[in-house]
């Protein structure tokens, strides 16, 4: 078989062949949304390429909601006491564990903005985990996988009885379940920027954290 | 500065939507090839600058790195398995098993590398900036690629004799 058999052979068998063109109204506005992303995340090109699909969709209609966003209560909470701390036991049997502690009693009553990847981005742990314990004042979850902060082998949210009542209402942090979960200065952020898992909360976590 | 950006992908952008839309229609499922345009779109965006004059490469070898991370990424979310269930209902490339054996028979590398050369309809030192390689090694490796997909092809063929020449007609 020459050459030019092989690439009419080839040619034959291309699965694009039967592909219709793209919806001309659809294209353009393909490229409009792409067009209005805000390239904020273009300074940190070459972290993690690990980037989901449709980030833009998801971006793009984050920019749109933001402008009336109210405020944002987590983020101007702080406490010394409760600053993140990736503890790197020499151990190699130790798990190392990111200890994270509930917002306080304020954050639950404030009025949230829509969870934008703008503001996730701002986040100084994120991850990607299941709850492996849950008890009293302790909820216990494994990563699988780090947006941000230092990875440890697991996150460990600890807070008094009545805040954790609070916070896995808020959360809804179930055993066994999969959450995608943010935090600054060591508290979980609420508003739906921490969450049970989902295809578009986990694209909007690839969007903030894109390389 | 956010003007020029603009311009300059508004000038290229059209023109590259329907050859990458093809690119990933050939190499995933519609979904999946629906979400990667979309992120290649989002990179060129980003990157503009970095864009070349004669951008299908470059941008074969984005949407080629993109696809990749999604399909990583729906690895890790178990999607592969909706996705091998719904793979019944495709309507699938035309029918030419012994071809489609013998692409799968080759390393994944000269397959894409044919692929490129016959789909894409891309020269050599095209392929090579798709895949990050030297033009030479793109040349004698597509040389290699082609050569061993003949061979397969020829034993195929030897192999099923009568009918296979059967089996090439129907469709």
């Amino acid at each position: 078989m020459n050459d030019d058999e092989l690439l009419h052979r080839l040619q034959a068998s291309d699965p694009a062949s039967s592909l219709p063109p793209a919806d001309p109204d659809r294209a353009a506005r393909l490229l409009e949304d792409v067009m209005s992303t805000e390239l904020t995340t273009e300074n940190r090109e070459t972290g993690t390429h690990d980037r989901s699909p449709l980030t833009w969709l998801v971006a793009a209609a984050a920019a749109v909601i933001i402008a009336g966003a109210g405020i944002f209560a987590v983020m101007n909470l702080n406490d010394d006491s409760a600053t993140p701390t990736a503890i790197d036991t020499p151990a190699a049997s130790d798990p190392t564990v990111t200890e994270l502690s509930a917002p306080d009693a304020a954050a639950y009553a404030a009025k949230c903005m829509v969870p934008n990847p703008e503001v996730l981005a701002e986040q100084t742990v994120a991850f990607d985990a299941t709850v492996t314990s849950i008890d009293g004042t302790l909820v216990t979850l494994t990563p699988t996988t780090w947006y941000a902060g230092d990875p440890t082998d697991l996150v460990e949210v600890q807070a008094p009885s009545a805040e954790m009542q609070q916070l896995l209402s808020a959360v809804s942090f179930e055993q066994g379940g999969r959450y995608l979960v943010s935090a600054t200065d060591g508290r979980v952020t609420l508003c739906g920027f921490s969450a049970a898992y989902s295809d578009d909360l986990a694209s909007m976590y690839a969007q903030a954290f894109a390389g | 500065m956010d003007e020029s950006r603009r311009e300059r992908f508004e000038e290229i952008a059209p023109g590259l939507m329907e050859p990458v839309r093809r690119f990933l229609a050939r190499r995933t499922d519609p979904e999946t090839a629906e979400d990667v345009l979309a992120e290649t779109l989002l990179v060129c965006w980003r990157r503009v600058e970095e864009v070349p004059d004669l951008p299908l490469p470059w941008v074969y070898a984005v949407a080629r790195n993109c696809l990749h991370n999604a399909e990583r990424a729906a690895r890790r979310q178990d999607r592969v398995a909706a996705r091998l269930m719904a793979q019944p209902d495709d309507p699938g490339p035309p029918d030419d098993q012994a071809l489609h054996e013998a692409l799968a028979a080759l390393r994944p590398e000269e397959a894409e590398l044919v692929r490129l050369w016959a789909w894409e309809q891309l020269t050599p030192a095209e392929i090579a900036v798709v895949l990050g390689i030297s033009p030479n090694a793109a040349s004698t490796r597509l040389t290699r690629a082609k050569k061993k997909l003949s061979d397969l092809l020829r034993k195929s063929a030897a192999r099923a004799g009568h009918e296979e020449s059967r089996e090439g007609r129907r469709s």
